[in-house]
């Protein structure tokens, strides 16, 4: 726990991608040459899913200019030669607010969700919510944010009053014994915070009714429920699972971040907009730990706060090796959604060639939710994309649990993506045709 | 400034390749293998080499005549052409054992489209081949009795090289299955399915617990190009086998024969099985 630092240090530029959350990306609102202070909004968007960028620095617009982000691709970004800030910044928390108007502070204030939602739409996404999950399983991230567990338990009640959401459930992992003690001895308005086990078909529900809470913490299995994992989370979590097509708030669920509920907190009570997150630093580094990194400080400034690589490094990856995308240099920042780095060294990265399937059937015992993902990556290779969606391709939630144990080495996770994305090209085609 | 690789997730994956399942089941027959040269001496290891050089030569040939890549080294041709011999009776003359091996590797599997492509398991298409072909040299001169437990350690009335030990063959299986080489879920369905059907009919087990039904159920119907990939599939293939096995044994009174019969047609129909037994993924599908 004391080992969760805050990165101070002035990095020499800050990148800030004007595009953080899955949605419109902002119009700068800055040009080159303006001096900007901590906390000023340096992005405005329009229209219905939008997160605000806000300037986590004091400094100097130096370009405004398209540079590479941590999705991979480049996104026109807002570049800042940071210095000291002279003067405190003013942070002026509102005081007895209503729920319409928490609401608006955590849209102002651009909180984005681990999965790229921004945090304000998933509160309020239209069909009735009767339960938030606060997704905890990311073990390493979960213990950077347990100095703060009581601003986190706010957060989340302040984020259940705004969207009028009557229950809410955090969900630990089973084996991060650290985080669910540092949860059993959490209070919860003078009451102590209910933290019990899911087994079998004791669900969330079970637990409502037996506590007489309307907040619990769950410890689900030895999984990290990933952001393309919500299917599964809700199906372990709530016993509701959904079907093809479906998303969360279809049965009445939605799912936030232990970040999130902190920066409502912030947002909140202290008036600060998103400005900053816990990152995970792993792998080949000399001294792999969580920090707290202000957004657009670039992966490079991080490494260097962890003691630098340790040996050649061979592949950055940001958020995760199951399902990271590995950049291709470490002057990416770090937006809203990154969770953690993994540095690997050059020894370690794969260089596997592909062998023809053996029909092991590994990947389908390894699959979470019952696909037969070799035989939907033969006919993704062979463009038989209908037949891919006969098995169920849509359902995948790309874990990646397939392809790391195939013996023969094949691209499962791309093909069945690129089939998906041709079925659901196609679906719209078809869907066009019926409008005209 | 530093290089980074790209490549498309996962950045991590088991270290298990096709080339380790293949030398797992190999260095398991090869004990079984051991086992048969003590009784039967320097003509089984004769005919083991022969069809070990059959298969792989053939490999060799066909790959270097097409221009394809060369995938000797992955095992495959190497474990096809070593279970071919042990499924012969030692007498069989060395040069059949290396025409059976060469027959097995060109039209077993390469005629089919090579490793994973095959519906029917190589080793198998040339046992039946040779069978057909020199059926009065396939006769072994003895069949196999397990009466009595030391039987099953060292069987001396053996017929074919796998049937010295079945022990040694449920061993090394067992580690197998416990190693994750071997899934278990068709050897568990396949052996009880048999041994249950056997006392239903009251047919006696010294008869059937022997060495070529054992290497059927821990090694033939597992190979994984032969198989649905599903999970209950995998269950019904292994209820499957078990029928048709004391189906064939029952009425030909030979579990040699029977097992081997039983396991290809079993093959035939493998991809049946599998299209009938599709899951539906978590949280099903609505709407169609």
């Amino acid at each position: 726990m004391s080992d969760v630092i805050k990165l101070n240090k002035l990095p020499e530029r800050v990148i800030l991608p004007l595009k953080q959350h899955d949605g419109i990306a902002c119009a700068p609102l800055v040009k080159k040459g303006d001096e900007v202070h901590l906390g000023q909004k340096l992005g405005d968007c329009k229209g219905s899913e939008l997160a605000y960028i806000h300037s986590p620095y004091c400094g100097n617009v130096v370009a405004v200019e398209a540079r590479p982000a941590p999705g991979g691709k480049s996104v026109l970004s807002v570049v800042l030669e940071p210095v000291e800030c002279t003067e405190a910044p003013e942070f002026v928390p509102e005081k007895e607010a209503p729920p319409s108007r928490l609401m608006e502070i955590i849209e102002a204030a651009g909180i984005v969700e681990y999965y790229e939602k921004p945090t304000y739409k998933i509160l309020k996404p239209g069909p009735l919510i009767d339960t938030l999950i606060l997704n905890a399983t990311f073990p390493l991230i979960t213990r950077a944010y347990l100095p703060f567990l009581d601003k986190v338990l706010e957060g989340f009640q302040l984020m259940l009053e705004a969207g009028g959401i009557s229950k809410g459930v955090i969900v630990l992992r089973a084996d991060d014994k650290e985080s669910i003690q540092a949860f059993k001895k959490a209070s919860l308005n003078g009451k102590p915070l209910p933290v019990a086990p899911i087994i079998g078909k004791r669900h969330a529900d079970y637990y409502f009714e037996d506590t007489d809470s309307d907040l619990i913490a769950l410890v689900a299995g030895k999984k990290t429920y990933t952001p393309t994992m919500m299917n599964l989370l809700s199906a372990d979590v709530m016993g509701r699972s959904l079907p093809l097509g479906y998303k969360p708030e279809d049965v009445h669920l939605s799912i936030c971040g232990i970040k999130s509920a902190k920066a409502v907190y912030d947002a909140i009570k202290e008036g600060k907009p998103y400005l900053e997150n816990a990152v995970t630093i792993t792998g080949a580094v000399n001294n792999p730990k969580s920090l707290f990194v202000r957004f657009g400080t670039p992966v490079k400034d991080v490494i260097e706060a962890c003691g630098g690589y340790r040996g050649e490094p061979g592949k950055l990856i940001i958020n995760g090796s199951m399902g990271g995308v590995a950049v291709y240099t470490d002057e990416v920042p770090i937006v809203k959604n990154t969770t953690g780095i993994v540095v690997q060294a050059k020894e370690e990265v794969l260089r596997d060639e592909a062998m023809p399937c053996i029909h092991c059937a590994r990947c389908v015992d390894a699959c979470p939710v019952n696909l037969l993902p070799g035989r939907i990556a033969v006919m993704a290779d062979c463009g038989m994309y209908e037949k891919c969606g006969e098995y169920y391709a849509l359902s995948c939630i790309e874990c990646g649990e397939c392809a790391a144990v195939c013996p023969a080495k094949r691209h499962l996770v791309q093909l069945i993506r690129y089939s998906k994305l041709q079925l659901q090209k196609m679906n719209e085609a078809k869907n066009a045709e019926v409008i005209e | 400034m530093t290089q980074f690789t790209i490549s498309p997730p996962p950045h991590r994956r088991s270290k298990i390749s096709v080339k380790s399942l293949m030398y797992g089941r190999i260095a398991a027959l090869l004990i079984v293998g051991a086992a048969s040269l003590l009784l039967f001496g320097t003509p089984a290891l004769i005919n083991i080499l022969a069809a070990i050089l059959g298969a792989v030569g053939t490999e060799l040939v066909i790959q270097l005549a097409f221009k394809q890549k060369l995938t000797i080294s992955d095992g495959n041709a190497l474990y096809l052409g070593l279970l071919l011999a042990l499924i012969c009776p030692p007498t069989l003359p060395a040069w059949m054992a290396f025409v059976g091996g060469a027959f097995a590797i060109g039209v077993g599997k390469h005629a089919f489209g090579g490793i994973g492509s095959y519906m029917f398991h190589p080793s198998l298409t040339a046992w039946v081949f040779l069978n057909l072909a020199w059926a009065q040299n396939m006769l072994p001169e003895s069949i196999p009795i397990t009466s009595e437990f030391s039987d099953l350690l060292y069987e001396t009335g053996a017929g074919f090289l796998t049937d010295v030990s079945p022990i040694l063959i449920i061993l090394t299986g067992l580690i197998l299955i416990a190693t994750k080489f071997i899934e278990w879920r068709i050897p568990l369905s396949y052996f009880l399915t048999t041994v249950i059907l056997a006392l239903f009919l009251g047919e006696d087990p010294s008869y059937i617990m022997q060495g070529t039904f054992l290497l059927g159920v821990f090694f033939i119907a597992t190979e994984t190009a032969t198989t649905p990939v599903t999970k209950n599939g995998r269950l019904v293939y292994g209820i499957l086998c078990g029928v048709l096995t004391i189906t064939y044994g029952y009425f030909a009174g030979n579990y040699l024969w029977g097992t081997l019969y039983a396991l290809l047609l079993s093959n035939v129909v493998a991809p049946y099985i599998e299209v009938k037994t599709l899951p539906t993924p978590l949280g099903g599908v609505l709407n169609e």
